[in-house]
């Protein structure tokens, strides 16, 4: 064959690698978890704005925005079960530091929101560093037991200091400006966004590893270096802050919180709902945290609260969340995370077997 | 109180060393910092070159062959097409046949209409080799001879200027190098200077003989009324591979958990050389800063990270060699990505000497057995530990397995220049791969010395095989 036609025109006969740019940037860019972060909580965004619209079903979006502010407990939670191998039933608890700071702050104080924020951020790491330092010591149930007791007078210190709160439209300000209701879900979405990036940023860095390593074996990791308190404590705290942060959230968007009811969001259903949330998504992953989130919360609010019967017997969707957990803690240990997963290989299995069937095996 | 003093001097000169640790690493992987970049660089040169090349390369051709050349090829890409109606065909009509043949019915017809459609096919294919050669011809007629001379200039002129390329690249990337070089060793020596100031402001009053590394004195370890291990004195010299052997409950494994601090002695005394140089008290270290001296361990079971891949693993032995805190990690620093890059650098070529490259991206979760334990020794290594502490190494094991070990433990003393301190059951292993044996019986020391010696031992010989009543 001619030499001119063959590859061997080119200089020193090397090959180069002629990947398309553009395409494998896209890629790249798609497969990156931030930004995958971003794009769903543009989306979430956009189904907020349709349903001020009324294109979407109106309480939609109140309905959405409690929901993925629940979602920022629950990644705190997976972060501190998932990965530290800790539990905790104190959410309910921590939720409450967060809307007594909106209240304090914003309320009684006039402070910006940022202010009120910070504070409830602060408390929150200064009670969990204070609980985790007690209770971490001891492993296991001990830390449920605590924080459960945590919870509970926390609940009581609520209703005896000022039971029901309410934020006016007139103290719920942003950089000097009126939210209103409308924007609420934007508000969570962003804060949801940052606490996703986060976790995500921190669950691949050393901090991660170390976690993960003193989750499955707290001698092997003290023998690499880390230090079982240290980390444990930071999983602890982070899961409070979270809590706090939701706590928040629940303020800016539902404006009233009442300590005295008994499934308030301090109530120890809540810290269960939570828990189930992580148990049904999958302990190890944050999009799992998310879904499992919106089973426990967002479906009864978004779809069933449209069905006039299952609206009027809410009784029933509580025991099909609770079959649900049975199931799933049962046959998918991994939850919600582990089902698409498997899924996933199962359709690419189908797939590949179609093409066997058309081709034959050596073309397929 | 000497004891808090002493950590608090220590607590101190950790930063200083990591800090310095990292500069070294850095170092060490200067030479092939830039040859991605000059590599990316020079991929560029080419493919703009051979564009041009390839234009001019049509020229320069014999067009009857470049005609012959084009046909082929579209007819191998048309016969690849063919090739799948063909099956398409033959398929079907199997499958027809078999119907027909449970049915009971005759199947000539499928048979006819089976030969018919490949006739069809058959006929297509002609009909697209006349129109292919009628385009051959009138492509030859249009254009003229071919001219290789300017292919073959150009040609002569790319391959200079790539040349040219890659010197100025390199003496570039070169000049680059040596500078950060320089700045890198400023630091290291103001590091040095740094920790040695605070050496010599505090004096540490242990010694030890030149050639050991870890002295064992009066080693006690009382759980209430149990003496697991009594009275236990040894010396582990560098470079040896120490076996601690004993039978079931002779406190083997206790020693070791004395010594990696998982229990605090009841008495005696320990002292290491780590991995600075100095002598220091092993027990005013906590546990989880054993492993910052210099003292490696490996389980009796893996205890290794399921979830993660095997290079991640080896990661979490220097998750304390990170200077990024808490701050850098969450928000993914650039500072992080950087001691992340040349922390898997490492990590990889550790891997490649334990011949376990291929492994680097897979889960822990599922790998072979034989794998994960030469996975927990990498992680050992990985933190540059000087006393690698193995916990029954061939636990588990199947011989060809073991036998792999023992050239695995030899290999990485010989090469990365530590020692060994193993605890094992497997005698064959023990006596094959040891320079020194101790054995021990409940907590007492009962014999040390060579291989021989401890297999002659009257005392050993006792203790694993009982008395002996008759003789």
């Amino acid at each position: 064959m001619n030499r001119y036609l063959q590859k061997n025109y080119a200089l020193f006969n090397r090959e180069v690698k002629t990947d398309d740019k553009f395409t494998e940037g896209i890629r790249k860019l798609v497969r990156t978890p931030s930004l995958q972060y971003l794009l769903f909580g543009v989306l979430m965004c956009v189904v907020g704005f349709l349903a001020t619209q009324k294109i979407l079903p109106y309480s939609w979006q109140s309905a959405f925005a409690s929901t993925f502010a629940y979602a920022i407990a629950s990644i705190g939670f997976c972060l501190l079960m998932g990965y530290s191998g800790l539990a905790s039933l104190g959410t309910g608890g921590f939720i409450g530091i967060g809307t007594y700071a909106v209240h304090y702050v914003m309320v009684e104080a006039k402070l910006p929101f940022f202010v009120a924020l910070l504070a409830a951020i602060g408390v929150s790491v200064l009670i969990g560093l204070i609980v985790g330092f007690i209770s971490l010591r001891i492993e296991g149930i001990y830390l449920v037991i605590l924080t459960l007791a945590l919870s509970e007078i926390l609940k009581t210190l609520y209703a005896a200091i000022e039971p029901k709160l309410t934020l006016s439209m007139k103290d719920a300000l942003i950089f000097g400006q009126r939210l209103p209701t409308t924007m609420s879900l934007t508000l969570v979405m962003v804060f949801l966004v940052i606490v996703m990036i986060i976790t995500s940023n921190l669950i691949n860095s050393p901090t991660g590893r170390a976690m993960l390593a003193m989750k499955n074996s707290t001698a092997a990791a003290q023998a690499m270096g880390i230090s079982l308190i240290k980390y444990r404590l930071m999983s602890f705290v982070i899961c409070t802050a979270y809590a706090s942060i939701t706590g928040v959230m629940l303020m800016m968007v539902m404006r009233s919180a009442d300590a005295t009811d008994p499934t308030g969001y301090y109530a120890l259903i809540t810290s269960l709902n939570i828990l189930a949330a992580v148990i049904i998504g999958g302990y190890k992953s944050i999009w799992g945290a998310v879904f499992g989130t919106f089973i426990m919360y967002g479906i009864k609010l978004v779809i069933f609260n449209q069905i006039p019967f299952l609206a009027n017997n809410s009784l029933i969707i509580t025991l099909a969340s609770g079959v649900l957990v049975i199931i799933i803690a049962m046959y998918y240990p991994g939850g919600l995370a582990q089902l698409l997963l498997e899924a996933k290989t199962k359709i690419s299995a189908i797939i590949k077997k179609m093409k066997e069937d058309k081709y034959g095996k050596d073309l397929g | 109180m000497a004891r808090i003093l002493a950590n608090s001097y220590h607590s101190k000169l950790v930063k200083l060393r990591r800090a310095l640790d990292f500069h070294k690493e850095e170092l060490k992987a200067l030479d092939t910092k830039y040859d991605e970049i000059v590599e990316r660089k020079l991929n560029a040169f080419l493919k703009n070159a051979n564009r041009r090349l390839s234009k001019l390369a049509f020229e320069a051709c014999d067009k009857n062959e470049y005609a012959r050349f084009v046909l082929e090829e579209k007819l191998q890409r048309y016969d690849v097409k063919a090739y799948m109606s063909h099956r398409a065909v033959n398929h079907g009509a199997a499958k027809r046949i078999f119907k027909a043949i449970r049915d009971g019915a005759s199947f000539d017809d499928i048979l006819t209409d089976r030969a018919e459609k490949m006739q069809r096919i058959a006929e297509k294919r002609a009909a697209y080799v006349r129109s292919l050669e009628k385009d051959r011809d009138s492509f030859i007629s249009k254009t003229g001879s071919s001219d290789s001379k300017a292919y073959d200039a150009e040609r002569a002129a790319l391959e200079a200027a790539y040349l040219e390329e890659e010197k100025a690249l390199k003496e570039l990337y070169q000049a680059k190098i040596d500078k950060e070089r320089a700045d890198i060793e400023a630091k290291i020596a103001k590091l040095e200077d740094e920790i040695s100031k605070i050496k010599a402001s505090s004096s540490t009053d242990h010694s030890l003989p030149d050639d050991v590394l870890l002295s064992v004195k009066g080693l006690k370890m009382y759980f209430g009324g149990l003496k697991a291990v009594d009275d236990l004195t040894f010396d582990v010299k560098k470079g040896e591979i120490f076996g601690l052997i004993g039978p079931n409950g002779a406190g083997k494994t206790t020693v070791f958990n004395c010594i990696t601090r998982f229990y605090d002695a009841t008495g005696g005394d320990m002292y290491f050389e780590n991995k600075y140089g100095e002598v220091v008290d092993l027990r005013s270290f906590k546990v989880h800063d054993i492993i910052l001296q210099g003292i490696g361990r490996t389980f009796q079971n893996i205890e290794l990270v399921k979830e993660i891949s095997v290079i991640e693993n080896l990661l979490v032995a220097s998750t304390r060699s990170y200077k990024t805190g808490f701050i850098g990690h969450v928000f993914a620093l650039p500072s992080l990505k950087k001691e992340e890059k040349l922390l898997r650098a490492k990590a990889m070529k550790i891997l490649k000497f334990m011949g376990l490259e291929s492994y680097a991206s897979w889960y822990a979760m599922g790998l072979p057995y034989g794998i994960l334990k030469k996975v927990e020794i990498a992680r050992a290594l990985m933190a540059d530990a000087k006393l690698i502490i193995m916990d029954e190494p061939a636990a588990g094991l199947n011989d060809s397995e073991t036998a792999e070990l023992t050239e695995t433990i030899r290999k990485i003393r010989d090469k990365f220049g530590v020692t060994i301190l193993l605890v094992e059951h497997d005698m064959g292993l023990v006596m094959n791969v040891c320079d020194t044996v101790c054995a021990i019986s409940f907590g007492q020391m009962l014999a040390i010395g060579t291989t021989e010696e401890i297999q002659q031992n009257k005392a050993v010989q006792e203790a694993y095989l009982g008395v002996k009543e008759d003789d």
